[in-house]
């Protein structure tokens, strides 16, 4: 191992690199090792706790004592002088969350990847992308998230929201790309389950076939778990199939990604509503060893206002989305209005005009501005010919008999609260309205139906009505049950819920292997790093985020069809290629530092490295002043920027942009490598050592040495020309 | 405070909610993104998605956050 760097980052190197190596042939041994990793991963990143050191000493221990093969019995040994010879600097990492060197912040990934709450490796999966390489692409999302199509076409994208290239002009279109490397590889029959491990013998029971339950149950199938999934509704992924409508995912993209993790024999049991269908005791007595709640948060919060419970036509929005994705596809009325302003309420109306509702209005206390619905939804509904009523106060549903006639609203303006910056939407008095309207949807929001989960019950309910749990392991009060998803974190993201299946599907191994839990949820790691794509900075200047086709709007108001139809190959290996690999580069900013202050050359104009406050970027700029002097690739850390010698040619590059080429010289005299020409004048320069002969003739240091002497004395050195 | 996706945030304080857990201590004086607020009904008790610097992304209630510009 390097003496330099640290011994928590080398033993990482050391663990990684021995279990990609495929020299682990015996399961057991390859189980040890990987647990070690896992828990040597949490030490480097300050997420560990007290017992970690105590839980490696029992299976380094447990290692050795199985007394394999010479070769293995060599590992167990270099594995215990590494953790006993660096005790103190584990103990310290543990103690202080702090590495002294800054050697485990080397391995800190993308912005992106951090943003991501499943913390994929986006740059990684987007350069495979790039190289046109989409079941690699696919294999590195399913690490961490078993739903890479669902999560292409419906994901809230926080990475792009973090994604450094828009510090330049815009976002790298992560999840669309994802998309198109998940359909690709499923249209060529390359997407596919890694190798499960056998089953160990222990049985894990989920409760909810929703996205937080599949992905624990992939992870669990995957480590040789036995899982059983109880579902109460008639088809699989919860509240992405029945929340979200059909021309936004595709059923079929939900069933054939459900299908691969059937294939890892997870069972699934539909129509089983837990507590009615099938109780804790009976799983109890089928042997199961742990349980994971993830019934998600369907259950509609009440509007609170007059005729809210009298007509037969006041629907709650995520009933309505249920009952059209499980086929019901008749008219919700004539006239339709829509009361919230996030993606649920935006998906009611664009279903309800899709059913043939002839006008839409979507009703919502506060401005535009303030929606939480994506800003794509509200957009692509208002092309649609959804209308909006913002600053809209419903405060009663009228109508006659049980028929509803409209909605009785007042104007709002937003007003600042004495003490607070928290604009409050208050009452105009005698600005009150009605909207026509048969119907009126409710989607002001959802909570956790708790019905049937009286089972569990050492399990602790937020006053929020969520699942308490250690969000570091997912583990309630109860032992042995998890939790996670929608149920504990109230209504989120799907990728929200992907993140935490994961993190819980770990916490249940470790639960049952008798390993330890981390201090503080995982941070992602950066395990693999692929090589850039290589391109001139003109053209990673220039590649342009491609616009997205659309499905036309006169379909759009009738069918279900897909609305973004997607990208095609040329635009998505280009759009790849626009990703910066902010997981070689961290953007330290000391290229630019050493460039400008110490080298007086000011080369590099990368303004996008500010965080707080960018400046102009422009890659082209560096070949105009450039003079591949190497300082800046000296003093990278990270090897971002490179300086090569290739075919006669220096050449400068930060993490695969081509920043500046230059010829390589070589001494007239004897042939030496030399500066390039202005890296060469550049010194002189500097220096002062401008004589007559660098003018007319290209010689290194020691042949001009030897030929300056000439002029001191008579004789021609010996061996000069 | 009302926070909107986007906005840049930084961790000022504990939180008296009973969702801080001890390891969010370590948040403390960490910058970083809004990257899903409270989704449906703007309640300033709801907790909300924030990426942070280094940390990953968690779900924070809103008393422990700030707006910085």
């Amino acid at each position: 191992m390097a003496e330099k760097t640290c011994p928590v980052r080398t033993t990482l190197i050391y663990l990684s690199d021995l279990i990609d190596s495929g020299s682990l042939t015996d399961p057991k041994i390859r189980r040890i090792c990987e647990q070690i990793l896992h828990l040597t991963e949490e030490i480097s990143e300050g997420a560990a706790g007290n017992d970690h050191l105590l839980a490696i000493d029992s299976l380094i221990r447990e290692y050795l004592d199985m007394k394999k093969s010479k070769e293995t019995l060599e590992t167990g040994n270099i594995l215990k002088k590494i953790f006993t010879d660096n005790r103190e600097i584990f103990q310290s990492h543990i103690e202080t969350r702090n590495c002294p060197s800054h050697d485990c912040g080397k391995l800190a990934p993308s912005p992106c990847q951090m943003a991501c709450p499943a913390g994929i490796d986006i740059p990684t999966y987007l350069s495979l992308i790039a190289r046109g390489e989409d079941d690699k692409a696919i294999e590195v999302i399913r690490r961490d998230n078993p739903f890479p199509w669902v999560c292409g076409l419906i994901c809230t994208r926080p990475c792009e929201m973090m994604c450094v290239r828009a510090r330049i002009d815009t976002p790298v279109s992560i999840k669309f790309l994802k998309a198109f490397a998940a359909e690709r590889a499923m249209s060529e029959g390359t997407y596919k389950n890694p190798k499960k491990k056998g089953w160990n013998g222990k049985k894990v029971c989920v409760i909810g076939a929703g996205p937080g339950g599949l992905t624990a149950a992939y992870y669990l199938a995957l480590m040789g778990y036995g899982v059983k999934v109880i579902e109460a509704l008639p088809v699989s992924g919860g509240m992405i199939m029945a929340g979200i409508p059909r021309y936004r995912l595709p059923r079929e993209v939900i069933d054939r990604e459900v299908a691969m993790i059937e294939d890892l024999g997870v069972e699934i049991a539909y129509n089983t509503l837990f507590g009615r269908d099938i109780t804790y005791e009976e799983l109890k007595n089928e042997g199961f060893d742990a349980f994971f709640i993830a019934i998600g948060a369907h259950k509609a919060l009440d509007l609170g206002i007059k005729g809210e419970k009298i007509f037969p036509k006041v629907l709650e929005a995520i009933g309505f989305l249920k009952d059209v994705a499980l086929g019901n596809h008749h008219a919700p009325g004539k006239q339709v209005v829509v009361i919230g302003g996030g993606n649920v309420a935006i998906d009611a109306a664009r279903t309800s005009l899709r059913l043939g509702a002839k006008k839409v209005t979507i009703a919502y206390r506060r401005s535009k501005n303030q929606m939480p619905a994506d800003i794509e939804e509200v957009e692509q509904a208002m092309e649609e010919g959804i209308e909006f009523s913002f600053l809209t106060i419903p405060r009663e549903i009228i109508g006659k008999e049980d028929k509803i006639t409209g909605l009785d609203c007042i104007r709002a303006e937003l007003i600042q609260k004495e003490g607070s910056d928290r604009l409050i939407p208050v009452p105009i008095l005698g600005k009150d309205f009605i909207i026509e309207a048969d119907v009126v949807i409710s989607a002001i929001g959802q909570y956790v139906d708790d019905k049937g989960m009286e089972a569990f019950s050492q399990v602790n309910w937020t006053r929020r009505g969520t699942i308490e749990v250690n969000h570091a392991s997912m583990e309630t009060g109860m032992t042995g049950v998890f939790a996670a998803g929608d149920a504990v974190s109230g209504p989120a993201t799907v990728i929200e819920a992907i993140g935490g299946g994961k993190r819980a599907a770990e916490a249940i191994d470790r639960y049952l292997s008798h390993i330890p839990q981390p201090r503080m949820p995982k941070i992602p790691v950066r395990h693999h790093m692929e090589p850039s794509v290589e391109m001139t900075a003109t053209r990673k200047m220039t590649l342009k985020h491609p616009a997205m086709p659309m499905l036309n709007v006169d379909r759009r108001r009738t069918t279900f069809q897909q609305v973004e139809l997607g990208y095609d190959e040329e635009s998505v290996r280009k759009e790849a290629g626009r990703c910066l690999r902010c997981d070689i580069c961290r953007r330290c900013g000391k290229c630019i530092e050493v460039c400008r202050d110490k080298m007086g050359i000011d080369a590099l104009q990368f303004g996008y490295m500010d965080f707080d406050h960018p400046t102009g970027t422009d890659f082209r700029v560096t070949e105009k002043k450039c003079i591949t002097c190497g300082a800046c690739a000296a003093n990278c850390e990270n090897k971002a920027m490179v300086l090569e010698e290739k075919d006669g040619r220096r050449n400068l590059k930060l993490c695969g942009t081509l920043l500046n080429s230059q010829a390589i010289q070589y001494c007239e005299n004897c042939g030496a490598f030399l500066p390039s020409a202005e890296y060469h004048d550049f010194i002189t320069r500097k220096t002062g050592n401008r004589v007559k002969r660098t003018e007319t003739r290209l010689l290194c240091n020691d042949c001009l040495r030897l030929l300056s002497a000439k002029t001191n004395v008579e004789t021609r050195p010996a061996g000069l020309k | 405070m009302q926070f909107q996706k986007g906005n840049k945030i930084k961790v000022f304080r504990k939180s008296e909610d009973e969702s801080w857990e001890p390891y969010m201590d370590d948040f403390i004086g960490l910058h970083g993104f809004v990257t899903d607020p409270d989704t449906s009904i703007n309640d300033p008790d709801a907790l909300i998605e924030v990426s942070l610097e280094g940390k990953g992304t968690h779900r924070l209630p809103q008393d422990c956050l700030e707006q910085i510009h």
